[in-house]
């Protein structure tokens, strides 16, 4: 039961209308399971899952899934502060959803500032537009959105398992990227990154970090 | 992600950089690998030709005086490349200094005529007088700069200067700005820009944006500040060390190893030099022009500056300067890297100093503790792991994989929001109002006090009974939230508990079982009165006496299951004893499993503590 052994943690937040499939998204990524009923979230879930990033840097995802609940909206903004990724959820077959992205989008901003979160525009129930429903927003137009607002875009379906985890994987890897650019990097009193204290290496952070201090004795 | 994606990534980092704060562009720069501290040795050096370009211009009358500049045209060369940075740095930056070394002799000649001006005595004097300064400092005990930190602070404070400054700044930023939003250049990819910026003008003014933007902060201060200490006279230079050490913690960006430390002395003592040098000129006006002109920040003046400031020493006071320069240099590295030393003494990273600094540490988050506490017992199980040692069930490790600590994190934002908004309020009351409010937060902290009894009550849980009891509380709190989570969990491991096979499983199993279940059941707690505290905060009639009473009850039975658990497991651990003879192990389980229910009942007290705050804005 022990947890595996991870490198970092990022801590992701994944908001957007009511009813469009955030939870079950969720539940697809950390349990390869779809309910078909599942009840509306009350404030905020949490959900977990170990993923690699290409160099096989192993990242601990700590998913915050807030309620999409008009009602609960004083509340699920002050969890986004700590967060170093967003995923921007509508639903592909509901219009009204789709509209709401940029309001969801300045409201995320607004509260992680200072940080600059990596954000990703994912459209969710990909499988319902197959399946003779009737898609409300087409491809181009959020992949018009997303390049506007220079966002990852992708359409998935929780029910087969479309893009699911690719969704989750590109944003991880751009937060990894960035933390390799130095654009990221682990603050005290911010949670959105933090290290895994077991490192592979053998070495410590905390140690890393005081190193130069003992060696540049003169 | 392939190419397209990173290309998405790629614009919203330029749409960020163009409204990038100074702020972060300095805590960028800090961040930034020695490597690139090079590369901006070198451009500041660069930097410094476009200057004195400049300085050709508006100084033509001035040369006239060709003996001279032509005697010193030919010596000047040498202190830029013996720079101790230079002659410190990487081995790829050297073939740039030399031909800056170069380039310099055409320039100079100018330059050094404008700076003929300033008095050879006087300069020398002011040489010896920092020699001796730096000298006498660099015997001064490290507790001394401690010290000198506060003065220094106050030495800095010329409001004249300040107010300069803020002009500069903005007129930097400014330019920062636009700069950015057309600019392609990545503050990230040095290397590239290292190759390039000795080839063409172009590439060597992007790099010039990055530095304006990155180090702007930096030069804008030190020259400000120098200026001040300069009318003064020659302050010691321990003012200077401190000060950065100051700027460093207070900007809370985290510290700087000792190296780049020392290399930001270097260059502070740099610019200082040549203030001094150039201190008898009317440089205030030159400084804003050049400005103006060039758009090149106030640190680049500064070497500029030292550049010709130098030139105008005679060849005797040029051989004892640069002396001067690079052992004071020394000095300052030196006395850099010891107050680090002492500051980060029993406190790597100054991880408390900053803590002390930055916030209230009043009370501890429990939530920090615990992830404290989880991620040393991962260590120590990573450790065990290697010797082959079979890994210890950790507590606060199978809590967090309930998601316990999660939603206590959350309930601690909630906890912390509620209070700020109290606080307001208090604040926007007075007289009797206030005091009346106060009452009333008072008397419902009252409420919430829990009572330490059923503790040692002996006999069988009574199912219905606590399923009554949480029902009763549930209802009273009338909010849309279902407590069968808890209880079916207790139900669940109560049945795992009554059923176990003790033959399937060793006594150390039993043990990680058990502080499983307990960390499993206090996650399920926590997470209840989590979301509890989130349906009360939108609650439209609040009624807190109720909600009150019925969370204390809730609190109480969330106890006494777990209570209820540690003594079924115990007692299997006990069975487990005598079936296997092996006393003395599993007494030590056991009490382990006692402390670990301790433990839960305590954050479940503490989760509910957490939810007072919650009741009390209900009231107010």
């Amino acid at each position: 039961m022990v947890e595996p052994i991870f490198d970092y943690q990022f801590r992701l937040i994944l908001i957007g209308d009511s009813t469009v499939g955030k939870s079950s998204l969720l539940k697809y990524f950390t349990d390869g399971k779809f309910a078909e009923l599942s009840d509306p979230t009350v404030g905020v879930d949490f959900f977990a899952r170990l993923i690699e990033v290409k160099d096989g840097t192993r990242i601990k995802l700590q998913l915050w899934d807030t309620a999409g609940q008009e009602r609960f909206r004083s509340i699920t903004k002050s969890y986004y502060r700590n967060s170093v990724g967003a995923l921007l959820v509508y639903d592909i077959c509901n219009r009204a959803s789709f509209e709401h992205i940029p309001l969801w989008m300045a409201e995320a901003k607004r509260h992680i500032e200072p940080h600059r979160p990596v954000f990703a525009l994912v459209g969710c129930k990909l499988d319902l537009v197959s399946n003779g429903g009737h898609r409300e927003v087409s491809k181009e137009e959020a992949k018009a959105f997303a390049d506007q607002n220079g966002l990852y875009h992708v359409e998935t379906s929780a029910r087969k398992g479309t893009n699911v985890e690719e969704a989750f994987r590109s944003v991880t890897q751009e937060v990894y990227n960035r933390i390799q650019t130095g654009e990221y990097k682990v603050e005290d009193g911010w949670d959105g990154i933090k290290t895994g204290f077991t490192r592979p290496n053998g070495l410590d952070f905390n140690l890393v970090e005081a190193e130069p201090a003992k060696s540049s004795c003169c | 992600m392939d190419t397209s994606d990173s290309e998405h990534f790629e614009s919203a980092d330029e749409e960020f950089n163009s409204d990038t704060e100074d702020k972060n562009v300095k805590t960028k720069t800090i961040s930034d690998t020695s490597e690139t501290l090079k590369l901006k040795e070198m451009t500041i050096s660069e930097e410094s030709i476009n200057v004195s370009n400049v300085k050709e211009v508006s100084t033509v009358n001035v040369v006239s005086n060709d003996n001279s500049c032509h005697d010193l045209k030919r010596k000047n060369v040498k202190p830029v490349v013996r720079n101790p940075t230079a002659d410190k740095s990487d081995k790829r930056s050297k073939p740039g200094k030399l031909k800056l070394g170069v380039k310099l002799g055409t320039k100079i000649t100018s330059t050094s005529c404008n700076a003929i001006k300033c008095d050879d005595v006087e300069d020398s004097k002011l040489k010896s007088n920092y020699d001796n300064k730096t000298s006498s400092s660099s015997k001064t005990n490290i507790d001394d700069n401690h010290k000198t930190c506060i003065s220094a602070l106050k030495d800095i404070k010329n409001e004249e200067n300040l107010q300069k400054l803020d002009k500069r700044e903005e007129i930097v930023l400014d330019e920062e700005s636009n700069m950015w939003a057309d600019d392609e250049w990545e503050p990230i990819s040095s290397t590239d820009n290292k190759l390039t910026n000795k080839e063409t003008n172009e590439t060597n003014k992007t790099v010039q944006n990055n530095f304006s933007s990155g180090w702007g902060g930096w030069g804008n201060w030190d020259v400000t500040s120098l200026l001040s200490t300069a009318t003064m006279g020659v302050t010691t230079i321990t003012n200077h060390v401190s000060q950065g050490l100051t700027t460093v913690l207070e900007s809370g960006i985290g510290v700087p190893d000792p190296e780049e430390l020392a290399r930001l002395n270097k260059m502070e003592g740099k610019s200082k030099e040549s203030i001094e040098v150039d201190e008898e000129e009317e440089e205030k006006k030159e400084v804003d022009s050049k400005n103006n002109k060039s758009g090149v920040p106030d640190l680049t003046f500064g070497l500029g500056s030292f550049v010709s400031g130098v030139s105008q020493i005679t060849k005797l006071v040029e051989s004892t300067g640069n002396k001067v320069i690079s052992s004071g240099l020394d000095t300052l590295e030196t006395i850099g890297k010891k107050t680090m030393e002492v500051l980060q003494e029993g406190d790597p990273g100054l991880k408390k100093k900053r803590a002390f600094l930055k916030i209230d540490a009043d009370k501890p988050v429990l939530s920090h503790i615990l992830r404290e506490a989880k991620e040393k017992a991962e260590q120590e199980n990573r450790l065990a792991e290697e010797k082959h040692v079979s890994k210890k069930a950790n507590y606060e490790t199978l809590f967090d994989d309930h998601q316990g600590l999660a939603h206590l994190e959350a309930l601690e934002m909630l906890s912390r929001q509620c209070d700020i908004k109290l606080k307001t309020l208090l604040e926007s009351h007075s007289g009797a109002d206030l005091i009346e409010m106060q009452e009333t937060l008072s008397q419902i902290k009252e409420l919430c006090e829990l009572t330490d009894e059923d503790e040692d009550e002996k006999e069988e849980l009574d199912e219905s009974e606590i399923k009554e009891k949480i029902e009763t509380a549930v209802t009273e709190l009338n909010v849309s939230i279902s407590y069968n989570k808890l209880m079916s969990t207790w139900k669940d491991i109560s049945h795992w508990l009554e059923n176990l096979d003790l033959n399937l499983y060793s006594a150390a199993q039993l043990h990680e079982e058990s502080i499983n279940i307990l960390a499993q059941l206090t996650a399920v707690a926590v997470e209840l009165f989590h979301k509890t505290g989130e349906l009360l905060l939108i609650k439209e009639h609040r009624s807190t006496v109720d909600e009150a009473d019925s969370l204390v009850q809730l609190t109480t039975t969330m106890t006494t299951l777990i209570s209820d658990i540690a003594k079924k497991a115990s007692n299997k651990l006990n069975e487990k004893a005598t079936q296997s003879g092996s006393k003395d192990n599993v007494n030590q389980f056991i009490t382990n499993v006692y402390f670990e229910a301790t433990n839960s009942s305590s954050y479940i007290k503490n989760a509910f503590e957490l939810l007072i705050p919650v009741l009390q804005v209900g009231a107010v």
